[in-house]
């Protein structure tokens, strides 16, 4: 069961409804260097960040005929750092000006244990997959190159193969609800990443 | 003490029920306990609250899993207000950020909290040298039903260097209502203590009490 569309309802609860705006796209793995490059020339001065996450996402299947989705993250070169829960609602639908994918999200960090207390929940894993890639940053907006390997031995993260040749590509800001100028600020910015890659609003729902 | 920015404090927990002394209410009982760790020469540091929610699996979701309605339980604990913890007895504990609350919000067409079973103790934190007592009340909704008290020892963090002197401690105030060593260091008697394990104890204190009869209201004074 969803919550109900919360774009228009910055507080529910006495809690910040926090809202993804995302954009996507790819690029074939030979380009990947010029878009390295071009995006250490746009965004933050930082120290170039890596990362190789493991991902499971958990399904919770109910009486409601769309199961329950959530996605338990942990970092795989980063020992100590928290495992990562993220809940991510339906697209809001409606606007067509507004330039990114808009979506619920709620992000808990949590301690080890998570994938054991999400089975204990009831919650079955569905898939998992790693991912291995760059992290820059710009402001308040994130952004992320990265390749997804499928994993062959249910658990074994060792042996892992591409799934693709090449890189998937993401602008995403988390910000609290209602604030739409934020896809405006994500769209001059995608602007500044062509032709190397387009990014665009991709509906999942349209892609199944 | 004074605490010098976010410290990470950990010590040894005992957490056990204090039952009410006879013919008294529970509060007088509470103002015993506190007059005796005032006498001892233990210093008022500021309040706590831990509380506990109850949620139970939603029949819908029962059948598909084939498994019976378990109790999920959902904490907070002012000696870590940036967390929120959730278990299941006999279960893992999950420690996670307060952000948690707000997901139990979207998982509710899934989980059923029992709003009724909504429990919490309150009350005064005392400082006696490296001993931190916490004496509270608990109470259901209006009713005052019990008392818990805990008590921990900061410089040690493994149970079995610590237990005797902790258990020395408490009887020196709680005399013979001291309890035997938490079922939550079992056979873990080695190993890091952490605040899931002092969160195991609170939830089977409150399991306890939900339990018992209500105490009655004390005779007008």
């Amino acid at each position: 069961m969803e919550a109900p569309p919360v774009t228009m309802m910055p507080v529910t609860g006495g809690t910040i409804n926090m809202m993804e705006y995302l954009l996507q796209g790819s690029v074939l793995d030979h380009s990947l260097e010029s878009l390295i490059h071009r995006l250490r020339g746009l965004c933050d001065n930082m120290e170039p960040e890596t990362f190789v996450d493991h991902e499971l996402v958990f399904l919770l299947k109910g009486q409601q005929a769309s199961p329950f989705v959530l996605r338990a993250r942990r970092s795989l070169d980063r020992a100590g750092a928290p495992w990562h829960l993220r809940y991510l609602g339906q697209p809001e639908m409606g606007d067509k000006n507004r330039h990114a994918l808009v979506r619920n999200c709620v992000d808990i960090a949590t301690s080890e244990n998570l994938t054991d207390f999400l089975m204990e929940m009831g919650f079955r894993m569905d898939h998992e997959f790693v991912a291995r890639g760059h992290l820059f940053r710009k402001g308040i907006m994130k952004i992320v190159v990265y390749k997804i390997f499928r994993i062959l031995v249910p658990g074994n993260t060792d042996n892992t193969e591409a799934l693709s040749l090449s890189y998937l590509v993401e602008l995403s800001v988390v910000a609290p609800a209602g604030q739409d100028m934020v896809s405006d600020d994500m769209r001059n910015f995608a602007e500044q990443l062509k032709p190397l890659v387009h990014l665009e609003k991709i509906d999942p729902k349209r892609l199944m | 003490m004074s605490e010098l920015g976010p410290v990470c404090r950990q010590g040894l927990d005992g957490v056990s029920q204090m039952p009410v002394a006879e013919g008294k209410s529970v509060q007088q009982t509470v103002e015993l306990l506190t007059r005796k760790l005032e006498m001892l020469g233990a210093e008022k540091q500021g309040t706590f609250c831990v509380d506990c929610e109850t949620y139970h699996t939603a029949a819908s979701t029962l059948g598909s899993q084939g498994q019976a309605g378990k109790l999920m339980y959902v904490m907070h604990n002012s000696e870590y207000p940036l967390s929120c913890f959730a278990l299941f007895e006999n279960g893992p504990c999950l420690v996670a950020d307060t952000n948690f609350d707000v997901l139990m919000v979207k998982l509710k067409g899934f989980f059923q909290s029992a709003k009724a079973s909504k429990i919490e103790t309150r009350g005064t934190r005392y400082q006696y040298c490296d001993f931190l007592v916490k004496v509270g009340t608990v109470t259901m909704g209006p009713s005052a039903r019990g008392i818990s008290v805990e008590v921990e020892y900061g410089p040690c963090v493994v149970a079995s260097d610590c237990w005797s002197l902790l258990l020395e401690f408490l009887q020196s105030f709680l005399g013979s209502h001291t309890p035997g060593a938490p079922a939550v260091f079992g056979n873990r008697h080695d190993a890091v203590y952490s605040p899931a394990d002092t969160m195991v104890q609170y939830m089977e204190l409150f399991n306890k009490i939900r339990k018992q009869q209500q105490v009655p209201v004390a005779g007008i004074r």
